[in-house]
């Protein structure tokens, strides 16, 4: 039988767009695509890290692997998910005859979307951060592993700020290395300028000999060496060159901001760059981006264990008070595999500081906080899943018994 | 443990101890819009900075009892968590711990010097004092592994090696961890602002770049003396240790 032209006139497109969408071919080579994919991103976690590989591999719509030597443009995980599903709720869901036979597989493509949704609900709005703390103190405030900000904050003589002109993580992390930025508040006097950010560097005195190869402007003895950034994205501590122009036409302020000035114990404080500006003293400083849960978490006792002989962790726990406004306060405890799930945020008992301390010396607690609206998605997707491919089985095994009792039942046909 | 200079770890660790409810403008669930989305930060950034207006993105917000406290320094010294160092006395004694908190035995031979900059312990050995050994120390990874080895290379007059290269050298306990070994023969050109170069002679060095920071211990000097010095060299290393009080 001879093949029918196609028609590519544009109003034939819609149904083109269809039959592509809809197609056996598509779901298969997006499958197979899947399945590179999933390999190149697994073998790249050694190379890139896991965060840094989750984000190229899966988190893209496009992304270029070098296969023997030679940059080749592959579809990153996003672009096939939504093809996939897509393709499965055009193809397996509207396009497909709807007949009681097909109930099963229905179901269970249903299953397989709810999985795929749920993917993306988690992409797109799940959160994960940590809170550490010191027996004693309360907290409802959970920072990022990652993602820094640029904070400016009016000081008063004692180091004390009531409010701060935050530039975002997700402005300040798109920030090329040769690239500047003008940043200006109404309520502030000065615009502030950001130049020569990089996710990871390191402030170098000029005394130290590795300073004579490092580029870039030497301010107050130092220069400002960028590092090549950590597998491990949590470790790297960004930093950059501020300008601090006043209005009034005062002199400009120039000064390298680095993450390491940041508090990494509980106990201690931020150290910002200072500048008086008329006569109110401001701070500039690279922050943890954070934000708040619904409820506060006092830790009331820390556990800490350790092997005998050995300063080796064996157990830790920690016993927290929960408080919540209009509710009772609630005492519980967090283990390693025991977390606290309350609204919609789940605390793991993840870590504990400061690093090197010795028996007798006191310690901190650090929870995992995660928050992901489908964490529970993938469980109840493989049971929709299973249980249309068990609908799907009786379906056929009904079927099959009853035309065999019909074709044994029916008279043989005379030849 | 390798000794701290007050940096902090790489994996920054920090609590928040606040009873204050959320007055944060930021939530972490800012939801897929708020992602980094290339473009669409692109075009924020696009936007002049220009006359009335606040620059687009910037949040202005109460802060929280936790984040309210900062502690005011003098000087980016302090601010990037690099420690006064006090020159070391000369004819520190054997088994000694320094100022700096190193703890280490000086090998027989061998005279120590006042510390200089950026040097926490310096040597001098040979018959003339023509070898130097000294210890340093620099936050984070002082510059990289790799740029700090062809830095000694180039001092040698060697030809830089590659990351792959760099990676391969081999390791031996410093502080208990891996640190790279570097031995490097060629004319000695020390920089610092010094024209002079020594021909003939041979670096000997350990790189660690761990988390809390980068340790380096170098050894130069005319290549028999460094050669006939490598067991006391070794000897210095292995008794390197951070004075646990």
């Amino acid at each position: 039988m001879a093949k029918h032209p196609i028609d590519w006139s544009p109003k034939n497109w819609p149904r083109l767009l269809y039959g592509f969408f809809t197609s056996f071919k598509l779901a298969t080579v997006v499958l197979v695509f899947m399945t590179v994919v999933t390999l190149l991103g697994t073998l790249g976690q050694v190379e890139h890290g896991l965060h840094s590989a989750k984000e190229k591999y899966f988190h893209s719509f496009f992304f270029t692997e070098k296969i023997f030597g030679v940059p080749v443009l592959l579809p990153g995980g996003l672009l096939l998910m939504i093809l996939l599903f897509t393709n499965m709720v055009l193809g397996a869901l509207v396009k497909v005859r709807k007949r009681w036979k097909g109930a099963g597989l229905l179901i269970s493509h249903l299953g397989m979307l709810m999985l795929l949704a749920g993917g993306f609900v988690t992409w797109a709005f799940s959160t994960d951060g940590y809170m550490a703390m010191y027996p004693g103190m309360t907290s409802d405030r959970v920072e990022s592993y990652r993602e820094w900000q640029l904070e400016i904050v009016p000081l008063s003589p004692e180091g004390e700020a009531e409010k701060a002109w935050i530039y975002p993580a997700k402005l300040l992390e798109t920030m090329r290395p040769d690239e500047q930025r003008v940043i200006h508040a109404e309520s502030l006097p000065f615009d502030v300028v950001i130049n020569g950010f990089s996710k990871n560097a390191t402030p170098v005195p000029v005394s130290a000999p590795i300073a004579a190869s490092v580029t870039g402007k030497e301010i107050d003895g130092f220069k400002l060496s960028p590092q090549k950034a950590s597998k491990e994205a949590e470790q790297n501590l960004p930093g950059c060159f501020l300008e601090i122009r006043p209005r009034d036409g005062g002199d400009p302020v120039e000064a390298i901001l680095w993450a390491g000035s940041y508090k990494f114990d509980p106990r201690e404080k931020a150290m910002p760059f200072t500048f008086p500006v008329g006569d109110q003293l401001y701070g500039a400083l690279l922050v943890k981006k954070s934000w708040t849960v619904p409820f506060s978490v006092r830790l009331d006792e820390f556990i800490f264990e350790r092997h005998p002989g050995v300063s080796t962790a064996r157990n830790y726990e920690s016993r927290v008070t929960r408080f919540e406004e209009g509710q009772s306060d609630k005492a519980l405890e967090i283990k390693m595999n025991e977390p606290m799930r309350h609204a919609g945020y789940t605390f793991f008992q993840e870590s504990f500081g400061p690093s090197g301390s010795q028996p007798g010396d006191e310690m901190y607690s650090q929870f995992a906080v995660a928050n992901n609206p489908a964490d529970q998605w993938p469980l109840w997707s493989l049971v929709v899943t299973g249980v249309g491919l068990g609908v799907h089985f009786v379906i056929m095994l009904v079927n099959f018994t009853v035309r065999s009792r019909q074709r044994r039942s029916s008279p043989p046909v005379a030849p | 443990m390798i000794p701290s200079f007050k940096h902090p770890t790489r994996m920054p660790r920090r609590g928040v101890p606040t009873t204050e409810p959320c007055a944060s403008g930021q939530s972490g669930r800012d939801g897929w819009l708020s992602r980094p989305l290339p473009l669409a930060a692109a075009l924020l950034v696009l936007l002049p900075a220009c006359g009335e207006k606040d620059t687009p993105g910037l949040v202005e917000r109460p802060l929280s009892v936790s984040e309210k406290n900062f502690r005011l320094v003098d000087s980016s010294m302090e601010r990037f968590r690099y420690t006064a160092r006090p020159a070391a006395s000369a004819g520190t004694e054997s088994g000694s711990a320094t100022p700096r908190g190193l703890v280490y035995d000086t090998p027989e031979g061998w005279t120590e010097k006042p510390g200089a900059a950026m040097r926490d312990v310096n040597f001098t050995f040979g018959e003339k004092g023509e070898g130097e050994c000294y210890v340093a120390r620099l936050p984070g990874t002082g510059g990289g592994l790799a740029a700090n080895v062809n830095r000694w290379r180039a001092q040698m007059g060697a030809a830089p090696l590659s990351d792959e290269e760099v990676a391969a050298l081999p390791t031996r306990p410093l502080f208990g961890q891996p640190a790279r070994f570097v031995a490097v023969d060629g004319t000695f050109s020390p920089g610092m602002g010094s024209s002079e170069t020594f021909p003939g002679y041979r670096l000997v060095g350990l790189i660690l770049a761990a988390d809390a920071g980068a340790v380096f211990v170098k050894m130069t000097g005319p290549k028999e003396v460094v050669e006939k010095n490598g067991a006391a060299f070794d000897q210095f290393v292995s008794s390197l240790d951070v004075k646990s009080n």
